[in-house]
């Protein structure tokens, strides 16, 4: 009874092989929007921007962007090494804490034992820092198989009941020299019509450099290619050959390194290192990821995407008191817009 | 077809008196094995045997307790997943290890880049080379080599042309030996020939190929070796012709199997119509879709993957609903908009994926018995009645012979053919009306497919209407009054299964004409 099997079998050509072969799924809208995510907040910004451009035309000029640019770049730094974390499947809390910690305690380190330091060592030790506690995190989440979400729930008390009993509570009203200097160094600056000067800062280039590394990282290296594996599967990751006690090491010591950065980067562009900032703002940070059209399951996200979801968050959180909004509002359109693009990309995917 | 003897006489792998247990229990006990280049094997023997174990310290998933492997004369008393790959020994998975989320030329073409740099991560890659490395790859097994196709994602892809990726990435380094652990379950057909031309290809390279499957026929269109193992020993070994089925299918179970009907010639039973869909449709999927089913009667269901099967099956369970047509059940109209309309309607479903689909495979076997009846079971103070659901789940193993010692084991613990009786008995805890079974024997062996058929006839009997969709041929003809045929989503045909034959039927599901 198998003699037709057989026979069929035999006389099978290559070309009949491709026959079974690309019944890829294309076309439709959710489909396109599914593979880029990034276009629905793309959509969102532009119909942000011109709602509020239309209320308030003084919103189109450049100071509006500077502004942006300026509050924007310690969020894109903390959102790009979330980017990492949930392209390896994982998530990370923790990640204010150790910008938290490190600015705080080097900040304080400089003023007692050497004002004179230079900016880049105070960024280079933020930058160590930030590591240090970051590889804290992976081995954790390696060595106890444990959630990442579990465990960095455990680093960011940690890290923060850390500089709150032992580094102090005190507010910096003025912070080192090198700090302060780089913090009013101008990229660009012009004088707008009503006589403000509106100045881009330096610290900007961070937003920049961070991104285009990351970007790098991500796509043209082993390891980004590591981490998404690892967020598409951990077992077949594992069984493919990739070194996952690697991975997460990378993983976590790079979002802490860019949190580190970021810390430092907080404290000299608002001149003021306060213990108690950061820390709260997880959720904010993770939002914009999401809304950059990564999966909180993981094994997805882009670096454009992440930085139009920061771009759409401060957006909000900017530019609504522009148009008269309370600013209690910001939550809950920011809300509306997760929950929106939540069931968006859910419906695309039952498709 | 002859071994092409490269320069060297020593076999290309041989594994040497492999010992292992676990948690006391033996695995393998003593195997030893050589393979030749360009070679067929195929690897028989029930779920338990310990054919995954010795699959798994080939790949380098486990170390074996005692023995060796020698690859090319080298002696190794363990593999790593990385040396093992680096070998030339690649696994096509019967999950097939796809990452869903990564690209096609991904998927094929970066674990060999892995292996070749012993695993290091800290380095770029040539992403040109990477591309031809895929596009060789994918050509060999007949897929499109474009870059349109390597860079679609693997979720975008249908089961079947995943198949090929994954053989391919087994192929896109320089692979001397490749295991494939049962990758013809998810396929139709008319993809299995295809693979059947793949696998002819890979042994004129040279290449040496382990082919683990539970279909004989399969097997014998394919040709080379078999290797029998029962109870973690080697039973047989040898050209796989010198061995009729009944032969084999003795020295995997240590019985004798008859291949005869297990449905009683003409029993089409009680004239009393049970279930009756009329022009049911979904859209895009199926289409009028018109059939009774009778009290007591096995309707068997096949086509190709596309031909609807699957969705009919689907929507009669309430998974995906049907937006077209009528139900009518024991003569009421019935809505079937969720699983739990069906359920109430007493309709039972035993999905194909059982472990994604079907059970809580870290829960205890009573509480997967009972899940579908628990509502019943609850005493006058809402709570759940241990004692009751103790005694429900301890008839059912015993009813449906379950071997296992205790229901309180989690379902993971059994083997396919018992986890697809823990499935079934669920359903009948609700004195169902009609069962629905789709793909009941994937991946179960010989001995427990016998007695799932001698259940599915035993219930029959009992008066439930049983709808069988399957796209094993024999198992059809074996079990079934009648077949509907599916094609593009309509029933195409419909046959009595006593006045066929497999070659017939065959040759009805791959011809075009509807």
């Amino acid at each position: 009874m198998s003699e037709s099997i057989r026979r069929t079998g035999s006389e099978t050509m290559p070309q009949h092989v491709a026959e079974v072969a690309p019944r890829v799924r294309k076309g439709n809208l959710y489909a396109q929007l599914m593979r880029n995510p990034e276009w629905f907040t793309v959509g969102l910004i532009v119909v942000t921007c011109l709602v509020v451009g239309s209320l308030n035309p003084r919103f189109f000029q450049f100071a509006t962007l500077f502004d942006m640019l300026h509050s924007a770049t310690t969020v894109s730094l903390f959102a790009l090494g979330t980017l990492v974390v949930l392209a390896s499947g994982g998530i990370d809390v923790s990640f204010t804490a150790i910008a938290a910690l490190t600015m705080y305690s080097i900040t304080k380190a400089v003023f007692a034992w050497w004002p004179e330091c230079p900016f880049a060592l105070i960024l280079l030790a933020g930058a160590i820092g930030g590591v240090v506690l970051g590889v804290i995190n992976g081995m954790l989440v390696h060595r106890l198989k444990a959630p990442s979400l579990i465990v960095t729930i455990g680093t960011q008390y940690l890290y923060r009941g850390l500089l709150l009993t032992f580094v102090g509570t005190q507010f910096f009203m003025n912070i080192p020299h090198s700090m302060d200097t780089f913090g009013r160094l101008p990229l660009f600056f012009y004088h707008t019509p009503d006589g403000l000067r509106a100045v881009l800062p330096v610290s900007v280039l961070a937003l920049v450099i961070a991104a285009v590394v990351t970007w790098w990282l991500l796509n043209r290296t082993m390891m980004g290619r590591g981490v998404y594996a690892m967020g598409g599967s951990l077992a077949i990751a594992e069984r493919l050959g990739y070194n996952l006690r690697a991975i997460h090491l990378f993983v976590f010591g790079y979002t802490g390194l860019l949190a580190g950065v970021a810390g430092i980067l907080h404290v000299s562009t608002n001149r003021l290192a306060n213990p108690f900032d950061l820390v709260g703002t997880e959720l904010d940070v993770i939002a914009a990821v999401i809304l950059g059209g990564a999966r909180i399951t993981g094994g997805t996200g882009t670096v454009v995407g992440t930085l139009l979801g920061v771009v759409l968050v401060t957006l909000i959180n900017s530019v609504l008191i522009l148009v008269g909004v309370p600013s209690t509002w910001q939550k809950v359109i920011i809300g509306a817009f997760i929950l929106v693009a939540g069931t968006l990309f859910a419906l695309g995917r039952r498709q | 077809m002859p071994k092409t003897d490269m320069t060297t006489t020593t076999p290309l792998l041989e594994v040497v008196d492999i010992h292992k247990r676990f948690t006391g229990v033996y695995a393998l006990r003593g195997v030893s094995l050589a393979f030749e280049r360009g070679q067929i094997y195929h690897l028989l023997g029930e779920n338990g045997c310990g054919k995954s174990t010795l699959i798994k310290i080939i790949s380098g998933a486990q170390p074996p307790d005692e023995g060796e492997l020698v690859i090319e004369g080298v002696r190794h008393s363990k593999l790593s997943p990385l040396e093992s790959l680096s070998a030339g020994i690649e696994t096509v998975y019967q999950d097939l290890s796809l990452l869903p989320n990564m690209s096609v030329a991904e998927n094929v073409a970066l674990t060999s880049e892995l292996a070749e740099h012993a695993g290091r991560l800290a380095r770029t890659f040539d992403r040109r080379a990477l591309a031809q490395t895929a596009a060789r790859a994918l050509e060999a097994v007949g897929l499109p080599g474009d870059a349109n196709f390597q860079k679609t994602l693997i979720e975008q892809l249908p089961l079947a042309t995943r198949q090929l990726v994954a053989i391919a990435r087994a192929i896109a380094s320089e692979a001397k030996f490749v295991i494939m652990d049962e990758p013809t379950t998810s396929l139709t057909q008319k993809e299995v020939d295809n693979l059947i031309a793949v696998l002819a290809r890979l042994r004129a390279d040279g290449v040496a190929v382990l082919f683990v499957s539970h279909k004989l026929d399969e097997c014998y269109a394919i040709g080379g070796e078999v290797i029998v193992l029962r109870d973690g020993q080697k039973m047989a070994q040898g050209p796989i012709e010198n061995y009729t089925k009944a032969q084999i299918s003795e020295l995997m179970t240590g019985k004798h199997l008859s291949t005869e009907r297990y449905r009683a010639q003409g029993e089409a039973g009680a004239t009393q119509v049970v279930l009756d869909v009329q022009g049911l449709g979904r859209k895009g999927q199926f289409a009028d879709v018109s059939f009774k089913l009778h009290k007591g009667e096995i309707l068997g269901v096949t086509g190709l993957l596309d031909s609807g099967r699957n969705e009919l099956a689907r929507a009669l369970a309430g998974v995906a609903p049907a937006d077209m047509g009528t139900v009518t059940l024991d003569g009421m109209r019935v809505r079937l908009h969720s699983p739990a309309d069906a359920k109430a309607q007493r309709i039972g479903y035993v999905p194909e994926d059982r472990l994604n689909e079907g059970l809580f495979l870290d829960k205890p076997i009573r509480d997967n018995v009972v899940t579908a009846m628990i509502a019943s079971l609850r005493d006058r103070f809402g709570q759940i009645d241990r004692k009751r659901a103790q005694e429900l789940a301890e008839r059912t193993v015993k009813d449906l012979q379950i071997a296992t010692p205790d229901v309180d084991k989690p379902v993971q613990s059994l083997s396919g053919g018992n986890q697809q009786r823990v499935l079934i008995g669920r359903w009948l805890a609700i004195d169902p009306r009609v069962l629905i079974l789709h793909g009941p024997t994937v991946g179960v062996d010989v001995g427990s497919k016998d007695i799932i058929y001698r259940i599915m006839q035993r219930l029959s009997k009992e008066g439930i209407g049983i709808i069988l969709i399957s796209d094993d041929l024999p198992e059809l003809l074996q079990n079934s009054d009648r077949i509907l045929m599916m094609k593009k989503g309509r029933v195409a045909n419909e046959y009595r299964a006593d006045r066929l034959n497999e070659a017939d039927l065959y040759h009805a599901l791959l011809s075009e004409a509807a």
